[in-house]
């Protein structure tokens, strides 16, 4: 059961959650039944913007060609390719992205069948029929399935440059934890994130969240905006590139697209708390590793 | 501030206040920062196509106390977030003549605020040989709301009225005989005032003698009883666990739990309460135990008794005067 490119609306529309939430039936978490095509889009509100950043076709495409690309036991990898490719697609500001609207409508109208092609468990207990949470379709920034991706775009990438984000999105466990935490509003700390990451220093789940979790706890008393200064995204960089939209053909199936240059984050200060970060880690428990210092 | 930490941090108050600000450049009439509820509206700002506001600031903070301590390198850092964006903008603040005074100022883009950001102070210094400590701050934020008309802090509610039996919102047809219905699983809660109910409208807007408007405020006490009691439910029904630790949620839901847990459990400290409400929640029976709590903290909240005491009082006036 698929939504097919041809049956959608052109536009993207606003699905308030109120509506939404009477959309997501049983069926439609078990992926037994569609959210029905035509009582969604009604209950959807106009967007007041014509440019061609709201147009669900490039974004349909992209959920078709992540689900061809990716053979459903590996359907977890699909996250890195489409997160830069959604954000890039859909270029709209944060506060834009803030409205669970445009969730809410990509989930139930242009891509119910890919929320359940990624996200339905393949075991359950007790034989129940496997269902997606119904937070995969209307929920939180970092549990809604198309709203994760894109703030994980958003809130990983080095201005236009996507590489840190889909360092991020290769790992479930930077998705589920780290990407909830107030802390990576600042941009050095997360890259300082992605760069552990990258040079290995954490790898595996249980890493990641010791470490999401020593960061979180010594930002009560370390401030990393002083530590780490930044001045801060451009706005007009994400502004033209926002204008550009109408001009900028589609993202590219095959190499990253190029992000929103609105002003690279300080490497000097990246460097100040990737060191912070490792001492930090160092010091963290991490269950199956041996406490620093307790060694026999 | 007044968390302990784990070293040396001033005794004295850090204070912030927004003495300006201006929208693209022009001046924000001052009538639109409010002091006392330390809140920026910026709905009615004239143009309503805007990018950024600049927010002028002065912060003071414990005079004396800190060129004499044990604290290097103190910086004053404005801090402006906002959960639904995740915002985060930051400014230095810069010494002035005056002991004890910072100014600087700190810009909102309009592209990465969408309701409401809350501005904050903290003050970092070296301590003990480690930069970045944060020593002090603001016990209160400032709230710099997108969509109040006035700078009104408290704003939890959104009244929509609709004739139930005439609208395009086809799932309030079904309920045309009710008055109202209270709705929370949006992004703010919203009762819906069915202004099909003949005289409902007349009842809670117009003036009228003591008797209606003592009666307008019973009706008020009451549909706000029943929507505190609602978003309370949906608030603790929403909760996020992490690791079996329940989460403070954001927006409406955080002001709503953190509102009324004090009424709800008053010998336990918010985060205490806040597991308490989760536990019971999860299991069954004791959940039930707590609604008659739940609904005296939501009558508080609602100034249902006032109201009602206020009612009777005029309805005894009134009777007494027909009597004479």
């Amino acid at each position: 059961m698929t939504r097919h490119i041809d049956d959608l609306p052109e536009r993207i529309g606003l699905l308030r959650d109120a509506a939404a939430a009477r959309l997501v039936a049983r069926g439609v978490l078990t992926g037994q039944e569609e959210p029905p095509l035509v009582a969604a889009i009604r209950a959807a509100e106009p967007i007041e913007d014509d440019r061609s950043r709201w147009d669900v076709r490039p974004i349909r495409e992209l959920l078709d060609e992540a689900m061809r690309r990716h053979p459903r036991e590996e359907r977890a990898q699909a996250d890195a390719w489409l997160a830069p490719r959604l954000h890039a697609t859909l270029r709209i500001t944060r506060a834009e992205a803030a409205d669970t609207g445009v969730w809410n409508f990509l989930a139930l109208v242009v891509g119910p069948d890919y929320l359940v092609w990624r996200h339905l468990p393949t075991r359950t207990k007790d034989g129940e029929t496997p269902a997606v949470t119904a937070d995969r379709f209307r929920g939180l920034h970092y549990k809604q399935g198309f709203a994760r991706l894109w703030w994980a775009a958003e809130l990983f990438r080095d201005a236009d440059d996507y590489r840190p984000a889909v360092v991020a999105c290769r790992n479930q466990d930077v998705l589920n934890t780290v990407l909830r935490l107030d802390i990576i509003d600042h941009r050095p700390t997360a890259r300082a994130v992605t760069r552990l990451l990258e040079q290995g220093t954490v790898t595996i789940g249980r890493e990641v969240n010791a470490l999401a979790t020593a960061i979180n706890t010594a930002a009560s008393t370390l401030m990393y905006d002083v530590m780490a200064p930044d001045d801060g995204p451009d706005a007009d960089g994400l502004r033209q590139w926002i204008d550009d939209c109408d001009l900028a053909p589609p993202a590219s199936l095959d190499t990253l697209p190029d992000g929103p240059d609105d002003g690279p984050i300080p490497s000097g200060s990246v460097d100040t708390l990737v060191k912070q970060f490792e001492k930090l880690f160092a010091e963290a428990p991490v269950r199956g590793r041996e406490a620093a210092g307790t060694t026999p | 501030m007044k968390t302990a930490m784990p070293y040396p941090t001033p005794a004295g108050e850090v204070t912030l206040q927004v003495v300006g600000a201006k929208v693209d450049g022009r001046a924000l009439p001052l009538h639109m920062i409010s002091r006392t509820h330390q809140v920026v509206a910026l709905h009615e700002v004239e143009r309503r196509e805007w990018d950024e506001v600049r927010l002028e600031l002065r912060a003071e903070l414990p005079r004396g106390e800190l060129s004499a301590g044990a604290w290097r390198d103190v910086v004053c850092v404005a801090v402006l977030t906002e959960g639904a964006t995740n915002a985060r903008t930051t400014a230095r603040l810069s010494g002035t003549a005056e002991d004890g005074v910072r100014t600087g100022s700190i810009t909102l883009t309009r592209g990465s605020h969408r309701s409401r950001a809350e501005l904050s102070l903290y003050v970092v210094a070296t301590v003990e040989g480690v930069p970045g400590r944060i020593i002090g701050g603001t016990e209160e934020s400032w709230i710099v709301d997108l969509q109040a008309r006035e700078p009104v802090r408290e704003r939890e509610l959104v009244i929509h009225k609709v004739d139930f039996r005439n609208t395009d919102e086809e799932w309030l047809r079904p309920y045309r005989d009710a008055p109202w219905l209270i709705e929370t699983t949006g992004e703010m809660p919203t009762v819906h005032l069915n202004t099909g109910f003949e005289g409902i409208e007349d009842l809670l807007e117009g003036s009228g003698n003591p008797v209606e408007k003592a009666v307008r405020g019973m009706l008020a006490a009451q549909i706000a009883t029943e929507a505190w009691t609602a978003m309370f439910q949906a608030a603790v029904d929403g909760l996020d666990v992490e690791d079996g630790v329940p989460q403070w949620p954001t927006g409406w839901r955080d002001r709503v739990l953190r509102g009324l847990v004090g009424d709800v459990f008053p010998d336990l400290s918010p985060a205490d309460a806040l597991r308490e409400l989760h536990a019971r929640r999860s299991e069954g029976g004791r959940w039930a135990e707590l609604q008659p709590r739940i609904h005296y903290a939501a009558a508080r909240r609602a100034r249902l008794a006032r109201n009602l005491g206020t009612t009777v009082r005029t309805l005894e006036r009134s009777g007494e005067d027909n009597r004479r």
